[in-house]
C-alpha cells in the first residue's frame, strides 16, 4: 500500500437493508420506464362507448381495463413468488408451487360447486360455505408444503430434488380428483359477491380484491421478514447454515415454516383464481413454478440464500407481467415472448451479480481500511 | 550447494492478497532454492497455504509477484502453473472421486484417438506413473475408495505426471496413519534425489527436521524468517511462530478464589477424536486448554455443545447431570460456544453486524414472536460501545470488518445472551495485536464478573497469562492439568510435544541463562 492510497477514515458502506431500498428502487425505476414505453410506444386504440354512442381514444397501456387485468394477472404470480422468496431466502428451492396451487385450486372447486347453484348441496348457506372454501384452499396449500419442509428436513434430500418430485405428485393427486374434469358453478357469493366484486370508475369495471389480496400478502411477509425472530432466523439460515446452528437456531423449524408458507401462498393465490375465472381443472398453474421463481429472483432474490425481499418478490412478479403485457400492445408476434422474458430474468440476474462483485470489491478495500486504521492505533 | 542452484526456483516478491474482511498475506518476500525440501511452517491463519496456492496458481496475488528460475510469472489458472512445473498435492483438493485412479492421474490429458479415449493407453500411462513414485494401487479403482494415503499417492503421481518440478505439499500427513507418513518421507527423499524442489507446507516439527533443508516460518501473513534446518531448532521455530515477543502485551491474569463449580465433564469421549476428558469448571476462572493442532481441543468443545454424536461421558452443569443434544439445548443450560472458526461457525457474513450480535438473543428481545426493534437496537449500540467494535454502523455487513472486530461481534454475540458458561476457542486467532489485548481484557473481566471461561487457544503465552489452571491435551487426552504455579512455558510444552519436549526445555532454560 503506498501512502496516498491510505484511508483516512472508513466510507461508509452499504447497509443491508439501505441495499434492499436501493434496489426495489431500482426495480421500481424499471417499472416505470417499462410503462413510460409502453405508454409512448404502444399507441392507441379507439372505443365505442355503447350506452353514449361516442367514439373515445385512449392509450392502449394506460387504460383501466388493461391495467385492471395486469395487476390481476401479475396476483397470482406475485403471492406466489412472496412465498418462493422465504424458501429461496433460506438457501432452499420450492418447485412445486405449481403444482400446489393446481391442487388447492381442484380442492376448492371441488367443494364449491358442490354447494354451487347446480351442486348436491346446493341449500347450504353461503355464510360458511364461502370461507369454509378459502381455509380448505389455504389449508390444503400449507399441509403440501409442510410435507416438502419434512421431505428437506427430515429426510434430508436437497429441496429440488424433493419438490420435483411432490410437483409430480400432487399435480398427479389433483388429476385423480378430478379425473381430468373441469369444475364450475360455484356460489355467486363467492366469485361475484368476493374475488370478482366490482367498482365502476368512469365506466370502468375494476376488480380490485385480488389486488387488495397480494398487496396485504406481501405487506404481512414483509414485515415479518423485518420484525420477527423467526424472519430474521430464515435470513440467518440462507446466509450461514453452519453459523446459524451454532448459535442455537431452530433451523429444521425454520425450514419447515418457509415451506409451509410457500405452500399457503399457493393456497391463497389458488383461491383468488377460483373467484376470478370461476373455474378451475387438473392443468391450472402448469409451468407456474418457473414464473414465480423467475418473478422472486428478478426481485433480488438470491438463490445461494441469505437475501431477497417480499416486495421485490411482488415487483418481479410485475415486472414479468408488464413485459408479457407489452409483447401484445407492441403486437410483437406472441412466438417471441418467452424468448424475451428469458433475457429479462437471465439479464436481471447479471445485473445483480455485476453490482454485487462492485460491492465486494468496495468491501475488500474498507476491510483494508479497517485493518490499517487498528494497526495503527 | 552447486553453482547451478544459486539461481532461486522459486521467488516471492512482496506477494499481498486479501480477502474480504481480511489480509491473508502482506509483503511476503523469500526464495525457495532448487533441489531444496523448503518447509513452510506457521500456526493456522498464518497464510502458509495461502501462499502455496497461489505459487498452483489457484490464487491470483493482489500485490507484488512470483518469479520462477528468475523469470516474472504470473498464473491465471493452475494450468499455467503446471505448464512451467509448478503442482499442487492438497488434502481438500484431492480429484474427483467418482472417477478412476487412472482417469484422475491423466485428467487434464485423457489419451484420445479423435475424441474417442484409449483405455489400453489410459491404463498403461497411469500405471507407469505410480509404478515412478512405487505406488501400488489399482489403475481401474475409484479414487473415491481409495484411502487417504492412497489418495495422496496418486495425487502425487499426477502432478509428477504432468512434469512437475516444483510440488507444494499442504500439509501432507494431516490425515496420514503413521506407516503411511513414513512411506510419504521415503518418496519425498526418492523425489529430492531427481531435483524436485518441494515445498512442505505443515505444522509438524519433527517432520520438518527430518525432511527438510530450509524452512520458513510465517505469522499472521507475513514472513517472519526463513533459516537451513541445521542452524535452527523446534523451541526457536516455536517461538517465532506463536512470536513470544508479544508475551508483554498480555495483560496478567489476576489471582483470584474459584467460586462455585460451573460445569464438570466426566469420562467425555469421542472416538477418533477425544477419549476420556474430564475436568471441573468453577466461576470466576479461566480454564486453559494448551495442546497442538490436532490434539482434540475443540472436537472437545463441540462436544460439550451438543455438535458431536458420537460423545459419551458425563456433562454436570451446577452440579445437576444434564444431557445435552443440541446448541439450543447448551445454551438453555447457559453455555456460549465462541468457536473456532468465525468465518464458517460464528457469523453470518452476509448479515449486518447488529442482527449478527443479537442472533442468539432474539427470544429476550422480543414479544410473541416479534422482535422489539428499539430494545435491540440498545443492546447493539451498548455491546459495540462496550467491545469497542469498529465499524461505520451497525447495518455495515459483517463480512466488511476486520478479523479482530469480527471476533468481537462473535463474543458479543455471546455475551447478549448472558452466558455464564463460556467456551471460547482460539479468540484471538487472525486477530490483530489491538484488539487481542482488548479481547484479553474482555476476558479478564468477564471472569472477574464470575463467568466461567474455558479458553482453548494455541497460544501458549496467551494461556499462560490468562488462565487460572492449564489444562494440556495431547492426542485427545488430558495429559495434565495444572495449576497457575506449575503452568511455566517449559512444562505446558513438554507435555504438548511429548517425548520431543524435553529439547524445548533444554533449549528455553539455556535461552533464559543467556
Amino acid at each position: 500500500m503506498t501512502p496516498d492510497e491510505m484511508p483516512f477514515g472508513i466510507s461508509a458502506p452499504p447497509a443491508r437493508r439501505k441495499l434492499f431500498r436501493f434496489q426495489e428502487t431500482g426495480l421500481l425505476g424499471v417499472i416505470f420506464v417499462l410503462g413510460l414505453a409502453l405508454t409512448i410506444f404502444g399507441g392507441s386504440l379507439q372505443i365505442r362507448q355503447p350506452n353514449a354512442g361516442t367514439v373515445e381514444t385512449v392509450n392502449k397501456f394506460l387504460r383501466a381495463d388493461n391495467l385492471g387485468m395486469l395487476a390481476n394477472n401479475a396476483s397470482f404470480f406475485a403471492i406466489m413468488a412472496v412465498g418462493e422468496a422465504f424458501v429461496i431466502i433460506t438457501g432452499g428451492i420450492d418447485l412445486s408451487v405449481g403444482a400446489i396451487y393446481c391442487l388447492s385450486a381442484v380442492c376448492g372447486a371441488m367443494f364449491l360447486s358442490y354447494f354451487g347453484p347446480g351442486g348436491a348441496g346446493s341449500g347450504a348457506s353461503p355464510t360458511w360455505v364461502v370461507p369454509a372454501a378459502i381455509l380448505l384452499c389455504m389449508g390444503v396449500g400449507t399441509v403440501c408444503g409442510l410435507l416438502n419442509g419434512a421431505g428437506v428436513v427430515l429426510l434430508g434430500i436437497h429441496p429440488f430434488v424433493i419438490t420435483l418430485g411432490t410437483l409430480a405428485i400432487y399435480r398427479g393427486i389433483a388429476f385423480v380428483l378430478t379425473k381430468a374434469q373441469a369444475y364450475t358453478n360455484f356460489p355467486s357469493q363467492f366469485t361475484d359477491g368476493f374475488i370478482r366484486h366490482q367498482l365502476w370508475w368512469h365506466g370502468h369495471a375494476l376488480y380490485p380484491v385480488p389486488l387488495l389480496i397480494m398487496l396485504g400478502v406481501t405487506a404481512a411477509a414483509g414485515w415479518y421478514l423485518k420484525h420477527a425472530v423467526t424472519g430474521r432466523h430464515v435470513f440467518a439460515i440462507g446466509g450461514n447454515e453452519q453459523a446459524a446452528l451454532f448459535s442455537g437456531l431452530p433451523v429444521k423449524r425454520v425450514k419447515l415454516k418457509v415451506y409451509a408458507f410457500s405452500g399457503l401462498t399457493a393456497g391463497i393465490a389458488a383461491i383468488i383464481m377460483l373467484g376470478y375465472y370461476g373455474s378451475a381443472s387438473s392443468d391450472a398453474g402448469t409451468g407456474y413454478e418457473l414464473g414465480v421463481i423467475a418473478a422472486s429472483v428478478v426481485g433480488g432474490a438470491s438463490l445461494v440464500g441469505g437475501h431477497g425481499t417480499a416486495w421485490g418478490a411482488l415487483l418481479g412478479a410485475l415486472i414479468i407481467q408488464m413485459i408479457g403485457n407489452g409483447i401484445i400492445i407492441l403486437n410483437i408476434d406472441q412466438n417471441y415472448s418467452q424468448i424475451i422474458i428469458g433475457s429479462v430474468i437471465i439479464i436481471a440476474v447479471l445485473w445483480d451479480r455485476i453490482n454485487t462483485a462492485l460491492r465486494e470489491r468496495r468491501l475488500t478495500k474498507s476491510a483494508q481500511a479497517v485493518k490499517q486504521t487498528s494497526m495503527e492505533n | 550447494m552447486s553453482a547451478a542452484s544459486t539461481i532461486p526456483v522459486v521467488s516471492f516478491r512482496g506477494i499481498g492478497k486479501r480477502f474480504p474482511g481480511t489480509v491473508a498475506l502482506q509483503g511476503v518476500s523469500f526464495d525457495v532454492m532448487p533441489g531444496t525440501c523448503h518447509a513452510l511452517v506457521g500456526e493456522n491463519g498464518a497464510g502458509k497455504s495461502t501462499l502455496g496456492k497461489i505459487l498452483a496458481g489457484l490464487y491470483r496475488p493482489d500485490e507484488g509477484h512470483l518469479e520462477i528460475d528468475g523469470v516474472l510469472r504470473r498464473f491465471c489458472s493452475p494450468l499455467e502453473a503446471q505448464r512451467v512445473g509448478v503442482g499442487i498435492v492438497h488434502q481438500d483438493l484431492s480429484f474427483c472421486p467418482n472417477l478412476t485412479v487412472a482417469e484422475n492421474i491423466c485428467l487434464s490429458r485423457l489419451p484420445n484417438r479423435s475424441g474417442r479415449m484409449d483405455w489400453l493407453e489410459l491404463h498403461r500411462q497411469a500405471r507407469a506413473c505410480l509404478d515412478e513414485i512405487g505406488a501400488d494401487c489399482d489403475v481401474q479403482e475409484e479414487l473415491g475408495r481409495l484411502t487417504t494415503g492412497q489418495t495422496q499417492m496418486v495425487q502425487i503421481a499426477a502432478a509428477l505426471a504432468t512434469g512437475a518440478r516444483i510440488l507444494v505439499m499442504d500439509e501432507p500427513t494431516s490425515s496420514l496413519s503413521a506407516a503411511e507418513s513414513r512411506r510419504l518421507e521415503k518418496l519425498i527423499g526418492r523425489l529430492q534425489q531427481r531435483g524436485t524442489t518441494i515445498i512442505y507446507v505443515s505444522h509438524r516439527m519433527d517432520e520438518i527436521f527430518r525432511l527438510c533443508d530450509t524452512v520458513t516460518v510465517m505469522r499472521d501473513g507475513q514472513h517472519v524468517a526463513t533459516k537451513p534446518v541445521a542452524q535452527t531448532d523446534e523451541a526457536e521455530l516455536i517461538q517465532l511462530m506463536i512470536g513470544r515477543a508479544w508475551t508483554r502485551f498480555f495483560p496478567r491474569h489476576l489471582a483470584r478464589p474459584a467460586g462455585a463449580e460451573q460445569l464438570r465433564v466426566e469420562k467425555f469421549s469421542s472416538p477418533g477424536k477425544f477419549y476420556d476428558v474430564g475436568f471441573a469448571l468453577h466461576s470466576g476462572e479461566v480454564l486453559g486448554v494448551a495442546g497442538l493442532v490436532g490434539a482434540g481441543r475443540s472436537e472437545m468443545a463441540l462436544g460439550i455443545f451438543g455438535l458431536d454424536v458420537n460423545r459419551t461421558g458425563r456433562i454436570f452443569v451446577k452440579g445437576r447431570k444434564v444431557a445435552i443434544r443440541s446448541p439450543r439445548e447448551a445454551m438453555a443450560l447457559s453455555i456460549g460456544l465462541v468457536s473456532e472458526d468465525r468465518k464458517t461457525q460464528g457469523l453470518i457474513l452476509g448479515m449486518s453486524c447488529g442482527d449478527n450480535v443479537t442472533l442468539c438473543s432474539l427470544e429476550h428481545l422480543s414479544r410473541c414472536g416479534i422482535i422489539c426493534l428499539p430494545r435491540e437496537r440498545t443492546v447493539i449500540a451498548d455491546f459495540f460501545g462496550r467491545l469497542r467494535v469498529k465499524a461505520a454502523s451497525p447495518q455495515v455487513l459483517a463480512r466488511v470488518l476486520s478479523g479482530g472486530n469480527q471476533q468481537k461481534l462473535v463474543l458479543a454475540k455471546w455475551l447478549a445472551r448472558q452466558c455464564r458458561i463460556l467456551i471460547l476457542d482460539e479468540p484471538t486467532r487472525g486477530v490483530d495485536i489491538g484488539a487481542k489485548a482488548e479481547i484479553h481484557q474482555l476476558i479478564e473481566e468477564l471472569a472477574a464478573d464470575g463467568c466461567a471461561i474455558l479458553m482453548i487457544s494455541s497460544e501458549l503465552p496467551e494461556v499462560l497469562n490468562l488462565s487460572s489452571r492449564v489444562m494440556v491435551m495431547r492426542n485427545g487426552r488430558v495429559r495434565q492439568i495444572l495449576n497457575r504455579a506449575e503452568a511455566t512455558e517449559e512444562r505446558v510444552m513438554q507435555l504438548m510435544a511429548g517425548r520431543a519436549g524435553a529439547e524445548i526445555t533444554n533449549h528455553l532454560s539455556s535461552a533464559a541463562k543467556n
